[in-house]
């Protein structure tokens, strides 16, 4: 092991391997891609493709074996990604979808108040829906505005459509709205253009059926006109809502109804069931009798 | 090792063997990211089991086979595989050693000096894109792999090579038997 020979040869066996390897370095470097080192090296691969091929078929079950190996945890990982990623873009959807229907509503609220005929200076102010009545017999909702934003007994709501209810219950920053379907709502209304007055009373249970009860005698009332808020006005009382606002349309006609019990059904514009914005009308407006028509 | 017509064509088999199968296989097998590298293991082997001279002479052909048949740099493999081959062949030469888990760490060792000494070749020669932390990943699951694989590959090398060993490590370990303790009393105590 300490025979100076040996150790030359061996210092000299490095030496020489380590120079081959950098004067090949070098050389494969220097040279074109056509050079000697380069066109050996094409003809070694080319030399041992048919046995690699050979192997690698023979060797095939092994190199299965350990895909399926991999794949299958990759795909218990890959599973716990797209359950992650599911999950998430359920709840990304379901914000885009809130967000369309928050932004659908909020239009129709701007739109409403461009409606002919609805009153001008109401001074609405924007609430959410914050809770909701369990029961179809207590038809109300419950907003995040109270006292503190202005908001006071009596005033009228509007959803995007048209009329929701009125104030029924106010706190410092709640309030609670009785919608017109509620049992115990009444609303004068008229159709327009210069139609029949009544009153809008509930269809208890079915808050898509609205009836305008108490029609005066005499008045031809058709399908699909649209029916508006009244705000008669006398000298010793007057509505809560302003006059023109859009209350929804006639949707059936019954001639023998009509005769028997004065009332047409009436379909409201405002999905009450599904609304997440109301506005509150915290002035009463005004309206001239001109301008009052269909949203 | 003794050098003979035999011993060469052991060697030049088993690397031919390694090269083919590391290139048609083992370098298809994913496992963590990263696959195992049987040539690092067969010359750490050969070095191990023939010595420094020997170590060197495989490493060079090993590179020098794997580069013409990868088709990468000329010179690069073998530069880093006669490096290895020295060094284990040199430990080998120095401590003597015969335990019989010893090719683990050695095998190791020869696979982490490979992977090491290959990046940073090609860093410096070839490379000039970004590198991504991932290859540290891959070069550790190869380390990895190649610890489990050592014991095997080594075994199968030595038996192998046996013929052509000057000194099999298998043998001197046998051979070192425990001292008598019965007998005669003037053998006690000495390695008969």
């Amino acid at each position: 092991m300490f025979d100076k020979k040996v150790v030359r040869r061996r210092r000299a066996a490095l030496a020489v391997f380590v120079g081959l390897s950098v004067v090949l370095l070098t050389a494969y470097f220097g040279e074109s891609g056509g050079g000697a080192l380069h066109s050996v090296q094409r003809g070694t691969q080319e030399a041992l493709a048919p046995v690699e091929t050979g192997a690698s078929r023979a060797l095939k079950p092994v190199k299965d074996f350990f895909g399926w190996v991999g794949d299958s945890v990759d795909a218990k990982k890959q599973n716990k990604e797209l359950k992650a990623d599911v999950e998430r873009l359920r709840s990304e959807l379901a914000k885009a979808q809130t967000a369309q229907r928050d932004a659908r509503e909020l239009r129709g609220l701007v739109g409403l108040q461009r409606t002919e005929g609805y009153p001008r200076g109401t001074k609405p102010v924007t609430a959410r829906i914050i809770a909701r009545s369990p029961t179809v017999w207590y038809s109300s909702v419950k907003i995040d505005k109270g006292s503190d934003d202005g908001v006071k007994l009596d005033q009228p709501v509007v959803a995007s459509g048209g009329l929701a209810g009125k104030i029924t219950s106010v706190s410092g920053g709640t309030s609670e709205v009785t919608l017109i379907t509620d049992g115990s709502s009444f609303v004068a209304a008229q159709i327009v253009p210069k139609g029949a007055h009544g009153v809008i009373a509930p269809s208890v249970g079915n808050p898509n059926d609205l009836l305008l009860q108490n029609i005066e005698d005499g008045r031809r009332v058709t399908a699909h006109t649209t029916v508006v808020t009244s705000g008669f006005t006398t000298p010793k009382v007057r509505s809560l809502f302003p006059r023109g606002i859009p209350i929804g349309e006639v949707s059936k006609v019954d001639l023998d109804e009509v005769a028997t019990y004065h009332r047409v059904h009436v379909k409201p514009f405002a999905d009450l069931r599904s609304m997440d914005y109301v506005q509150v009308l915290t002035a009463r407006g005004t309206t001239t009798v001109a301008e009052a028509g269909a949203p | 090792m003794i050098l003979s017509v035999g011993a060469v064509v052991r060697v030049g088999l088993l690397l031919f063997l390694a090269v083919v199968l590391q290139l048609s296989s083992l370098a298809q097998i994913s496992i963590l990211g990263g696959h195992a590298d049987l040539v690092p293991l067969v010359v750490g082997a050969v070095a191990f089991y023939g010595g420094s001279v020997a170590g060197s002479a495989t490493g060079f052909a090993a590179g020098v086979l794997l580069d013409l048949a990868v088709g990468s740099t000329l010179g690069a493999s073998s530069l880093v595989l006669t490096a290895v081959g020295y060094a284990v062949g040199r430990f080998r030469e120095v401590r003597d050693p015969s335990h019989g888990l010893l090719p683990i760490p050695v095998g190791a060792a020869a696979t982490a000096g490979w992977v090491t000494a290959f990046a940073a070749v090609s860093f410096m020669l070839d490379v000039g894109a970004n590198v991504s932390p991932l290859v540290f990943r891959d070069m550790l699951v190869t380390i990895l792999l190649n610890t489990l694989l050592a014991l095997p590959i080594f075994t199968g090398c030595r038996w192998i090579l046996r013929p052509c060993l000057v000194v099999d490590p298998v043998e001197v370990r046998r051979r070192r038997r425990p001292p008598r303790e019965s007998g005669p009393i003037g053998l006690r105590g000495l390695e008969v």
